[in-house]
């Protein structure tokens, strides 16, 4: 079947055709570019603060984990905050005086990169300048926790009911295994005394580092899981011993090595004294010696 | 009765004339792959020689096939528990130096190379390290003989041979070598298979090609050093195991396989075979001597209605039956029961048969000098009642094909000389002599069989050379899924489908 486009087959028409798609098209991507940047209202930066920020900060509510942030635009410079929010661990690691100030007045745990895009951060300042108070994320309170259970959670000998990555992949705490735990997190022998009940739950709950927000996406821990895990943490607070891991790492090499040694050792002595190949033992035999293998 | 259709292959050896093409054009089609350098699926061995890897045969060496204890067919390779033990370590499994290091040349330096005062060279190259490498072995380096004193010498098959007559074959006039083109023999009772730790071989059932499925296959290679063929090969590339496939693909759409499609002498012959899978534990279960009477009893008769019910019991469809019935290789091995099994000791229960070769031209001693001289009637029935005197001893084929059981071989050389005789005198002399129906008679044949015989050795067309049944394909695939599943799919991926973002 041929249908029979008439503006297509003139070349005047076809022009026509080309120039009035080009020009939709070029009028529709002004708008969009135009679209992005505007258009920031303070619910959508009440959004992001009570995912993001709601489990350190209150306002106007009194400080947590971190400070209240009632009039935080009064007290700092707008670009200040701007770029604190943005990059919080670059600013602590340049030594900006408010930074260690800061740091220093709340246990020393730092802020977190929350890893927000410009925009977002444009939208949450927009709504920290309405001044509306925000309270602390005020959730039932949390079940009994068990010791047992919450130690068998961070060793991932008891499965997480969402299916998360058991803490000890990447955390190590006290004297936990014969190696510790993993490293690309922090230890968190002292992680209770640092953030306290209420930051601790907070943290776990709206998980604010990067990192952890893409492994828990989508299995978030249950209130039963939290309480067993702090009391766990509780525990090893008052009991364990920080760096403990750090020596068994260096056990684990000492082992690692010297086993490798060994079985490069055997593989050394073995190795020359392979089974001879049929081919090889027949040009042996008839005096034909190989110039790479004699 | 388990009645089940088999995809077999027919060498005519008389025929080959170890041009290789079968071998090179398997290599083009199938090997011509990084880590598949050094495979030869299908290859093309001068015998007396130590074929390819170097004395394959050698089981004391390699230990493939099975192995019969007490009355129980066990694997030669290890039991079960040394299996276990061997997992990582096992010294039977040939190793590259066993095959051969694969080579090209720098042609290249040919084209580039810089003014000097001597030719360039184009030199030799390891196509596994890239460096400059001494050739010192290939996949045929025994080649016609090339090298006898070391290779020839040292085929398995002379072993029980009198010392006398080995010597004799080392002496210049009395030099004899025929070939032996080897392929996959697609066993009914796979050593390969039963090796595998990982259960990656199996067996198709419409026609019995065994294949590996490379997605489960875990490198473990027992499947190599099981095969007594050495037909399974490691692809160190790829890291899995990869054999002759018999060109499935091809025979699906009615082609041969490409070594019988390309194959100069058109020695090869392929047809459908039934046999009885019930019968397999039992005949590969038989003393040494009775392993080709058990085989060929395996081998059912598509005419028997009895085995056509059964048959048609099993889901196979006429068109399948009827292909056994005009297939060549039922002719060869079951009707007039020239074709033999390769090594049957083995007791893999192979499903590709070659035809014994005939000696070549009979050299005759004339006032104590050897003169090559065309065979005349008188040295055909010389021949016919001493084939003792044939240059290839009767022993060394025996060995070959039959288990060293010299009665099996010395019956199929009569029938073929038989042949041979009653057709010269036709068509030479124009008219057929009592003498020679009496060989015929001997040999245990009739007129037209040997006609038969005659027309399908030398004049057969390519549709009576390979006769293949219909696969439908379209059939396996409804057997699994309703075809209108498919339907709007992209057609693409049946076993993995292709997903956005992986």
């Amino acid at each position: 079947m041929e249908v029979k486009h008439k503006i297509w087959n003139s070349v005047g028409g076809r022009s026509f055709v080309i120039l009035l798609l080009s020009g939709v098209l070029l009028i529709g991507s002004f708008f969009q570019a135009a679209a992005s940047p505007g258009f920031q209202s303070s619910d959508e930066g009440k959004d992001i603060f009570e995912k993001n920020c709601v489990s350190c900060h209150s306002i106007g509510e009194g400080s947590l984990v971190g400070p209240d942030l009632e009039g935080v635009l009064d007290r700092r410079d707008r670009d200040w905050v701007r770029d604190f929010i943005t990059i919080p661990d670059q600013i602590i690691v340049s030594g900006d005086p408010i930074a260690l100030e800061l740091l220093t007045e709340f246990n020393n745990i730092p802020m977190p990169n929350l890893g927000l895009t410009e925009a977002e951060v444009e939208a949450l300042l927009v709504f920290l300048e309405g001044g509306e108070s925000v309270a602390p994320v005020a959730d039932a309170p949390l079940p009994e926790g068990n010791l047992d259970r919450g130690s068998a959670f961070f060793t991932g000998e008891d499965v997480l009911e969402n299916g998360g990555t058991p803490c000890i992949a990447c955390h190590t705490v006290g004297s936990v295994g014969p190696f510790g735990g993993g490293n690309l997190g922090p230890d968190l022998t002292r992680v209770y005394g640092r953030f306290g009940e209420a930051g601790l739950t907070g943290v776990i709950k709206d998980i604010a580092f990067p990192t952890m927000q893409g492994i828990y996406v989508d299995k978030a821990l249950t209130d039963q899981e939290i309480a067993d895990l702090l009391t766990f943490f509780a525990t090893v607070d008052a009991e364990g011993e920080e760096g403990v891991a750090d020596s068994a790492t260096t056990t684990f090499w000492i082992i690692g090595l010297l086993g490798s040694g060994i079985l490069f050792g055997i593989m050394a002595f073995y190795w020359p004294r392979q089974r001879e190949t049929l081919s090889d033992r027949l040009r042996r035999d008839a005096g034909i010696t190989s110039r790479r293998h004699s | 009765m388990d009645v089940r259709t088999h995809m077999s292959m027919i060498f005519h050896l008389d025929k080959c004339i170890g041009c290789h093409t079968c071998s090179v054009a398997c290599k083009n089609l199938w090997t011509d792959r990084k880590g598949a350098e050094y495979m030869w699926w299908n290859n093309v061995e001068t015998r007396p020689g130590t074929g390819f890897p170097t004395q394959w045969e050698n089981q004391e060496h390699f230990r493939g096939g099975w192995e019969r204890k007490k009355g129980k067919l066990d694997l030669k390779l290890h039991t079960r528990l040394e299996g276990i033990f061997k997992l990582f370590y096992n010294p039977s499994l040939p190793g590259l130096r066993d095959y051969y290091e694969p080579f090209t040349f720098d042609y290249q330096n040919l084209f580039n190379s810089p003014k000097k005062d001597v030719q360039p060279i184009a030199e030799p190259i390891s196509m596994i390290t890239g460096d400059p490498i001494d050739i010192e072995t290939g996949p045929n380096w025994d080649d016609d003989l090339g090298g006898s004193n070391i290779y020839a010498k040292n085929d398995v098959n002379l072993e029980d041979l009198p010392q006398e007559v080995r010597e004799q074959m080392n002496e210049l006039e009395r030099l004899v070598f025929n070939y032996l083109p080897r392929i996959c023999n697609h066993c009914l009772n796979p050593a390969c298979v039963a090796a595998c730790p990982s259960g990656a071989i199996y067996k198709r059932d419409e026609d019995g090609v065994v294949l590996v499925n490379e997605n489960d296959c875990r490198a473990w290679r027992m499947c190599v050093a099981a095969c007594p063929y050495k037909k399974v090969y490691y692809n160190w590339n790829t890291g899995k195991s990869e054999k002759c496939i018999l060109c499935f693909p091809r025979m699906e759409t009615g082609q041969a396989p490409a070594c019988a499609h390309s194959c100069v002498g058109r020695i090869r012959y392929m047809g459908v075979l039934l046999y009885d899978a019930d019968q397999i534990p039992t005949a590969a279960n038989v003393p040494d001597d009775e392993l080709i009477a058990a085989h060929r009893e395996m081998i059912l008769d598509p005419f028997d209605p009895k085995v056509i019910a059964a048959a048609k019991e099993n889901g196979i469809g006429d068109d399948w039956i009827e292909s056994a019935q005009n297939s060549p290789a039922y002719k060869f091995v079951k009707e007039w029961e020239i074709a033999l099994p390769l090594h049957p000791e083995f007791r893999t229960m192979v499903m590709m048969y070659y035809i014994p070769p005939l000696s070549p031209v009979v050299s005759v001693t004339e006032k104590s000098l050897f003169r090559l001289d065309l065979m005349q009637e008188d040295y055909d029935f010389e021949l016919f009642d001493r084939l003792d005197a044939a240059r290839l001893p009767i022993k060394y084929l025996a060995n070959l094909f039959s288990a060293g059981d010299e009665g099996t071989i010395r019956t199929v050389l009569r029938k073929l000389l038989a042949v041979r005789i009653y057709m010269r005198r036709k068509t030479v002399h124009g008219k057929v002599d009592s003498v020679s129906r009496k060989t015929l008679a001997e040999a245990g044949l009739t007129e037209e069989q040997a006609i038969d015989m005659y027309k399908m050795t030398t004049l057969p067309t390519m549709e009576e050379r390979f006769v293949f049944p219909n696969y439908h394909r379209e059939m396996s695939i409804k057997a699994i899924l309703d075809p209108l599943t498919h339907k709007g799919e992209v057609g693409l991926g049946y076993i993995q489908q292709p997903k956005r973002g992986e």
